[in-house]
């Protein structure tokens, strides 16, 4: 006597599963605990087990289907046992009863699980991942035909340029959930930049003959399009200001073990000067612009980007929303991201969608620098390092911490009024921070 | 090259091996000064003489056992019977001591008899004169079974039906005997489980036998018209067949149409369509395998309805139409 696998109720709010594979084939022996196959609910996949010990019968679904909870999926039983003869549509004994309404009406009507189609098309939808019940068919009495698994494929295919293509190949990109922005979706190669953390395996280096030769491809090549591209279509601005830090310094100290104490981060300049410019951005509109086609984007989320070193390149996660975060939350979101850059773990989407970048060179011995804006981004915001000099304050000398800020901005969309009020809004907002609490 | 008929083809090629080999020898019913019912014979006697050219009495059962008995004690008969649907007569000879013999005598004996079978419907002659019987015999072990299509394949395949050392039934069609095709006067063989494609295509496989194959080639260039790239089939040996190459045109095209004049029912097609459905072309296939067979009726004698009764090149067009859901 044949034993019934069913699809099993993992909680107490499934009503059906999918069976995402078939673990064991049909002939094959299984032993009592063994997976037989793995089914995914609305939360998680696992893996059903045989009860008993025995051959795998039959299967009663193919992969991808939906099944009800209860429903019988399979059969063990003896090695040449037959089950043809078993009605495979009634429920488990224990649910024999409550299904029996339904299990008569759904008689008359065809297996909704198994639509007609011809074998080439079925072959043709498993070697491509494709559930036959998504596709309609042209034949005769609404027969798949190899052709409708065709269509459906062409029509389903992510579009991409085959630029785009073979850079997401060279850099072992999986370019499915890449938004394009190109026409129709389709995805062209500076989405690949926006969405692809680095990886360092992806150069290889050349034959060495005297000096080293890396090929000029992958995410490098992605780079330097993107700054060729950006350095000659925007017209570049670049203001310079000196900042008074002191009072940031003040400012940090005193906060640090506090920003510690609540999110275990370590409070640095850079969540401050972060903090300042979402702030200051927020008042300035006019800043926070992008040029799309015909028309200036004014965006209404301020959204800044850091940019982050990482081995062979350069990636830009973006803080979403930065004006509306405490310095704990923008401390520990900055942190992780960092971390998260370093180690090629970053999702797309936490690199897109940014209105602002902020490249902050303070670690190093630099006082001020030309940044390229990242398009379409219309402005970037260059930041130096903190060092003590002699400042002339009210007639006397005094030792001040000073940083040079760098706004260099895109000509087109924003002219020089508006940047330096923007420039000097947020160096009054770095010398006085108390106005952040405003 | 030279063209001549079907019939002068198998002439040409029993005369050859006659020559070649004083074992071969042919028998039949008026196959001497009258040359037989299809005059194939015709001009043999004249060269072999009575030894070699034996005319028999109209007795089936007598003279298939005669060629059984002559081809277990060494000779290499070739007997021929006046009208295909004459071999019922035959049966107990062929089916039980011709296709058995060389099995039950642990391969002491052998039995490389041809029997030659004129068979198929299309020139009024009624309904036991008209039949497509070859089934019947690919279902018994032991038997092989050659149904040629033109001039060419049929000199090629009475040779090796002759060299082989089984027994072979060669069933040729009375509607080709005066269709003429290029045959070389040199000798050559076909091998017997060789199929050919006479028309190479990409839409659909047709698998047709004997004169099925030349309707299916005229269908396919009328269908060319219509965009539909047919690829025809000929196995030409229904035993042995050669699947593989029919196999390999069906994972080409994914549709197939098997063609033939005998019943439909329980007609070889049927085995060809089986044999397709369980090998792995399944899962190329884009469509229900269609045969398209006699229906079954006797044929009758109108020539209208013995048109009817049997695929003609319409039938075959249409066929094709539907399986490109045209």
């Amino acid at each position: 006597m044949a034993t019934e696998v069913v699809m099993p109720k993992l909680g107490a709010t499934m009503e059906e599963g999918t069976i995402v594979s078939w673990l064991a084939q049909v002939g094959e022996v299984v032993e009592e605990g063994d997976a037989i196959a793995e089914v995914q609910t609305d939360k998680i996949v696992l893996e059903v087990e045989a009860e008993t010990t025995g051959v795998l019968l039959k299967t009663l679904y193919d992969e991808g289907s939906t099944v009800k909870v209860q429903e019988v999926i399979a059969y063990l039983g003896e090695e040449g046992e037959s089950v043809d003869g078993i009605d495979h549509k009634s429920f488990s004994a224990s649910q024999a009863a409550a299904a029996e309404d339904s299990a008569i009406q759904e008689r008359p009507f065809e297996n909704p699980n198994k639509k007609r189609r011809t074998p080439a098309a079925r072959k043709l939808a498993e070697a491509n991942h494709i559930d036959l019940r998504r596709i309609s068919g042209s034949g005769p009495k609404g027969r798949i035909q190899k052709n409708d698994v065709e269509n459906y494929l062409v029509e389903n295919t992510k579009k991409i340029t085959p630029l785009a293509e073979k850079i997401a190949v060279d850099l072992g990109i999986d370019y499915k959930n890449v938004t394009g922005t190109g026409s129709n979706g389709k995805i062209v190669k500076a989405d690949l930049l926006t969405s692809n953390p680095t990886n360092e395996s992806h150069v290889q280096p050349a034959i060495q003959q005297g000096e080293k030769r890396v090929p000029f491809k992958g995410i490098r090549k992605v780079i330097a399009d993107r700054m060729v591209q950006s350095a000659n279509t925007a017209p570049h601005v670049t203001l310079t200001s000196e900042v008074d830090m002191t009072n940031c310094v003040r400012l940090r100290k005193e906060l640090l073990p506090v920003i510690e104490k609540i999110s275990g981060c370590r409070l640095s300049f850079n969540e401050i000067i972060f903090k300042a410019t979402a702030h200051t951005l927020q008042r300035h509109p006019d800043i926070n612009v992008s040029l799309d086609k015909n028309e200036i984007v004014y965006h209404t989320n301020v959204n800044v980007g850091m940019a982050v070193a990482v081995p062979n390149g350069l990636v830009v996660p973006v803080v979403k929303n930065a004006n509306q975060m405490g310095l704990a939350a923008l401390t520990e979101e900055c942190k992780a991201l960092g971390k998260r850059a370093r180690e090629g773990k970053l999702l797309p989407e936490q690199m897109q969608n940014g209105t602002f970048t902020i490249s902050n060179l303070g670690m190093y011995a630099v006082d001020g620098f030309t940044p390229i804006i990242n398009q379409p981004e219309s402005a970037i915001l260059g930041v130096g390092t903190i060092k003590e000099k002699p400042v002339v304050i009210n007639g006397e000398i005094s030792i001040r911490s000073m940083m040079v800020l760098s706004l260099s901005f895109d000509h087109r969309i924003i002219d020089g009024a508006p940047a330096a009020a923007f420039i000097t809004d947020l160096k009054e907002t770095l010398e006085n921070p108390f106005k952040l609490i405003v | 090259m030279r063209e001549i008929t079907y019939s002068e083809a198998i002439r040409e090629a029993m005369s050859q091996e006659m020559r070649n080999n004083q074992d071969v020898f042919i028998m039949g019913e008026d196959i001497g000064v009258y040359g037989g019912a299809f005059g194939l014979t015709n001009g043999m006697i004249e060269e072999f003489g009575p030894e070699r050219v034996r005319i028999t009495p109209i007795s089936e059962a007598a003279i298939s056992g005669c060629a059984v008995g002559a081809a277990m004690t060494g000779m290499r008969p070739i007997l021929e019977i006046q009208f295909s649907d004459f071999i019922m007569i035959a049966m107990d000879n062929i089916v039980n001591q011709a296709a058995k013999n060389r099995y039950m005598f642990g391969g002491k004996a052998k039995v490389p008899v041809v029997v030659r079978l004129p068979g198929g419907s299309g020139a009024g002659f009624a309904a036991q004169h008209s039949q497509s019987l070859e089934a019947w015999m690919t279902h018994v072990p032991g038997l092989k079974v050659v149904q040629p299509s033109n001039a060419y394949d049929a000199k090629g395949l009475m040779k090796a039906a002759i060299k082989d050392d089984n027994p072979v039934l060669f069933y040729e069609h009375k509607m080709l005997y005066p269709v003429k095709g290029e045959v070389p006067e040199e000798e050559y063989e076909i091998p017997l489980g060789k199929a050919d494609i006479k028309k190479s295509g990409t839409d659909i496989s047709i698998v047709a036998t004997g004169i099925m194959v030349n309707r299916a080639m005229e269908a396919a260039a009328e269908l060319e018209n219509e965009g539909i790239n047919v690829e025809v089939i000929d196995p030409r040996t229904l035993v042995p067949l050669d699947t593989e190459t029919i196999l390999e045109s069906v994972k080409k095209t994914s549709r197939v149409l098997v063609v033939y004049e005998a019943v439909k029912r329980g007609g070889y097609g049927a085995e060809i369509a089986s044999m397709i459905a369980e090998s792995d072309a399944f899962d190329y296939l884009d469509a229900p395998i269609r045969r398209l067979g006699g229906v079954a009726a006797p044929i009758p004698y109108n020539p209208e309805l013995e048109k009817a009764a049997v695929p003609q090149v319409n039938d075959i067009i249409k066929e094709c139409r539907k399986l490109m859901n045209k």
